[in-house]
């Protein structure tokens, strides 16, 4: 009987890193499934119809969390090129900047004239209070990155947990690139 | 390293046109199925951006050194 031999040696360091980025990527499509189900939602409730909203403070928030997938994209370029302070900044300008697009959602909601017993202000509520959480779990685990990177654990070499959390960031962002039209824009 | 970073300023830069473009688009344009085609479109595009320049979606299949 013939035996067939692996074509490349097993790299326990290659290959996990290849699995964990399996991992978070099905870990986003369950995330796809979760969002794509209200804004599929949103559109059956109201169809393409809304209520009014603060149109300047949509974009301001809008391009603060652009710019923040900007900066978390720079983090990890410079530490995969082993420029530690480019990546310091950059995560610090990637929280910073998390932080104001949920202190924005937080004043749209101060400011909203609907109420959430309405089907818009249902839907405006949980999308955006949705989002807003994933938005705050980002921070959290960009600080905690940013934390075990101030004690020098990661280098050009071994950095997944900077790759994996600047990933979840874009994908917050990919989810409000969607959200922001569906809710601001249409009507 | 800034080769990256110019194909990531280069991204970002077509991002920004592309919300201003959509923000414009909506508040100007009437016609409610074609403004939603328009913003559809331009959202499926910023996403796409995304997912291939920043999210790296292209590392999945690629066999490549470990970091």
């Amino acid at each position: 009987m013939a035996v067939i031999a692996p074509t490349e040696a097993y790299h326990p360091v290659r290959d996990h890193l290849k699995l964990n980025r399996a991992g978070l990527w099905l870990f986003f499509f369950s995330e796809c499934v979760l969002f794509g189900l209200l804004l599929s939602a949103r559109f059956y409730l109201e169809g393409i119809q809304r209520e009014e909203l603060d149109q300047l403070l949509g974009l301001g928030i809008t391009i603060i969390l652009l710019l923040s997938s900007v900066t978390a994209f720079t983090a990890e370029t410079a530490i995969e090129h082993d420029n530690r302070k480019l990546a310091n900044w950059g995560l610090i300008a990637t929280i910073a900047l998390g932080v104001l697009f949920a202190a924005g959602v937080g004043y749209e909601w101060s400011i909203a004239h609907f109420h959430r017993d309405e089907a818009f202000g249902t839907l405006f509520f949980t999308m955006t209070g949705i989002h807003a959480s994933h938005v705050i779990s980002g921070i959290g685990i960009l600080v905690l990155v940013w934390v075990q990177f101030l004690r020098g654990r990661f280098t050009g070499k071994d950095h997944w947990p900077i790759a994996g959390a600047v990933m979840y960031w874009h994908f917050v962002d990919v989810v409000w690139v969607f959200f922001y039209p569906a809710l601001y824009l249409v009507n | 390293m800034q080769k990256t970073m110019q194909t990531g300023l280069v991204v970002a830069v077509i991002l920004a046109v592309l919300t201003i473009f959509e923000y414009v688009f909506a508040v100007n344009f009437d016609d409610d199925t074609i403004r939603f085609i328009g913003l559809s479109f331009a959202a499926v595009a910023k996403a796409a951006l995304i997912v291939y320049f920043f999210m790296h979606v292209y590392r999945l299949w690629r066999v490549e050194e470990a970091h």
